[in-house]
């Protein structure tokens, strides 16, 4: 592994903290608490494969939804109109998802220009419109209902999920730090400079969305089957700017800074319900603070903060102690 | 045919511009090559050619015996023929070490291993083995060329194209850059073709000098007696009227090179 991407000790003793915090949860918290975090962790598996793509590459992607809603659909048919187990909607609707990958990355993302980001947009606008319009096998305005449980109790859906947010950002940062990483940064840096250094620029950038899409669309099926309903809002596209705005807060490129973006913004949207019909308000002056004054995000610094912070105190500690 | 490039009735042109005009030379190997031309000449244009980042509308180039034309542009590098642009653009955001272990990723030199070290080698190499672990944001100018040199190099090129290497440098980071380019020269064997739209950093680091105006190849001569060529006189005087030592960067009764 490449010495300055690998990770210190305090990183790792840093996600054992997290994980420990988040396993904790249905001891301490009520039904309701264990459900919104659930969701919250969908969008947080959401959320880091949509940085794994774009904030490496520096690609934006407006329509991520079109990936979470192809998973959805996926696994609501499977289960629904098939009745094969929820277990199948896993790998397929990965699979799926990768094939509008392709479908969608191979014409656009060679092009300069926007051509990539409003191909994912409309890609995901076609899909819901689709979804409602045949309404004979999609159930149209209100979706495929009554998926079968794949898991009896909510909480051991709760871990389940937290296990799938875990392995997904293992998978991802282990890639972002090895020399494919490197090569998606560097994209993001330049593409000629990097076609000039011999790296065939349009297979990582295509690689890259497959990946990114095979995630959001496993977190699509994860979805379905905790909500045992699928429907049309899973292709919106407010979805897939809620998810690129919890990139930026969490901070871009670091996937676990997506991951605390997504934490923070739906524990902000929970909170602020105190608010009522004030709400969307603060929550939406919150965001416009955050995007303006703070355009690293908030997350990924911090925590990069809080580590030279551990690792000057425990070198000063360790000087003393052979003084 | 022992040329290592082979480049025959080059054409390119951008609506009604012909910017390389029926364009003709050949490179023998170990040959370092200059190629001179006020802005505008064409020389950018016929490295985009050569290196597949531009189709030509016309002629063929052969590089090591096999033909180049429709061939996607890291293939290009990964065949042995690397580039360094005119305005570089490094992989801002990563250090100056990582900057050049993407070169070290190519599929051509991959497989060697050990991407970290070659890369920090080939740094101090070119001089900046201190500024290795540095943000590639914090670099200077001609620390930055330097740097493009190095990540260029470690695909480990059989030829080396360098399009206005010196451009933006002040006068004591040129001498010790010319000198880098003629010990890579020296030791590693490399051809190298150098664009440059003044000869005085060409007179004491090519032999040769390929003269363009208007996207055609005007004369072809030592140094020394491409600044006494009509041709290329007209070509830089024509322009504005200044006085010839001025655009040239050198006086033509001066002109002695190491030819
Ligand atoms: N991509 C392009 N589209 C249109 N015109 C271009 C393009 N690239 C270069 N040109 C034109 O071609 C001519 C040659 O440009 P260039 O090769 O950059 O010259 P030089 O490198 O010798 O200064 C110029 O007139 C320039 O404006
Ligand atoms: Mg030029």
């Amino acid at each position: 592994m490449l010495a300055w991407g690998s990770l210190t000790k305090t990183d790792v003793i840093g996600a054992i903290v997290v994980i420990a915090l988040l396993s904790v949860v249905p001891f301490v918290g009520s039904r309701y608490i264990v459900g919104i975090m659930t969701v919250a962790l969908c969008y947080a598996i959401w959320a880091s494969s949509w940085d794994f793509m774009s904030g490496l590459t520096g690609r934006e992607n407006f329509g991520h939804s079109l990936f979470i809603g192809t998973g959805a659909y996926t696994a609501g048919f499977l289960n629904v109109s098939f009745g094969l187990s929820p277990w199948w909607g896993f790998p397929a609707a990965a699979i799926i998802a990768v094939l509008f990958s392709l479908i969608i990355g191979i014409p656009t993302l060679r092009l300069r220009g926007p051509y990539f980001a409003l191909a994912m947009l409309s890609g995901a606008v076609v899909m819901q419109k689709l979804s409602i319009i045949f309404s004979e096998t999609t159930g149209g305005q209100d979706g495929l209902n009554g998926l079968s449980p794949m898991l009896r109790s909510q909480v051991s859906a709760y871990y389940f999920t937290l296990v799938a947010l875990v392995v997904t950002v293992i998978v991802l940062k282990f890639i972002a730090l090895s020399p494919w990483g490197t090569i998606l940064r560097a994209i993001r840096g330049d593409e000629a400079t990097c076609q000039a250094a011999g790296i065939n620029v349009n297979f990582y950038k295509i690689s890259a969305l497959m990946i990114s899409a095979a995630f959001a669309g496993f977190g699509g099926a994860l979805y379905a089957n905790y909500q045992l309903q699928v429907g049309p809002d899973l292709f919106d596209v407010a979805l897939s700017i809620n998810i690129i705005i919890m990139v930026y807060v969490g901070g871009m490129g670091s996937i676990y800074g997506a991951v605390g973006g997504a934490l923070l913004l739906i524990g902000l949207t929970e909170g602020l319900r105190s608010f009522s019909e004030y709400r969307l308000w603060v929550y939406t002056l919150i965001l416009i603070l955050i995007l303006f004054f703070i355009p690293n995000g908030v997350i990924a610094p911090a925590w990069v903060r809080v580590r030279e912070w551990i690792i000057g105190r425990s070198a000063a500690f360790t000087r003393r102690a052979s003084a | 045919m022992s040329a290592l490039l082979h480049v025959e009735g080059l054409t390119k042109r951008f609506g009604g511009l012909t910017a390389v005009k029926n364009v003709s030379f050949a490179l023998e190997p170990g040959e370092i090559t200059g190629i001179l031309g006020p802005n505008g000449a064409g020389k950018t244009t016929l490295f985009n050619l050569l290196t597949g980042f531009m189709r030509p509308d016309r002629g063929t180039i052969g590089f090591d015996g096999v033909p180049l034309i429709g061939v996607a542009p890291h293939r290009i590098v990964n065949r042995g023929l690397a580039r360094t642009f005119q305005l570089t653009r490094p992989f801002i955001g990563m250090t100056v070490v990582e900057n050049v272990v993407v070169g070290c990723l190519a599929p051509r030199v991959r497989a060697e291993g050990h991407t970290e070290a070659r890369a920090r080698d080939m740094l101090d190499r070119v001089g900046l083995g201190a500024k290795a672990n540095v943000m590639v944001d914090a670099l200077s100018y001609g620390d930055l060329r330097r740097l493009e040199i190095a990540r260029e190099l470690v695909t480990r090129p059989k030829l080396l194209l360098l399009d206005e290497p010196f451009a933006g440098l002040g006068t004591s980071e040129i001498e010790p850059l010319a000198a880098l380019i003629r010990e890579l020269h020296k030791s590693e064997g490399l051809t190298i073709l150098i664009i440059e739209h003044r000869l005085r950093e060409f007179m004491q680091l090519v032999r040769r000098v390929i003269a363009m105006d208007f996207g055609e190849i005007i004369a072809t001569g030592s140094p020394a007696e491409i600044v006494r060529h009509p041709r290329v006189i007209e070509a830089y005087i024509g322009r504005g009227g200044d006085d010839l030592e001025a655009r040239l960067g050198v006086a033509p009764e001066n002109a002695r090179g190491i030819a």
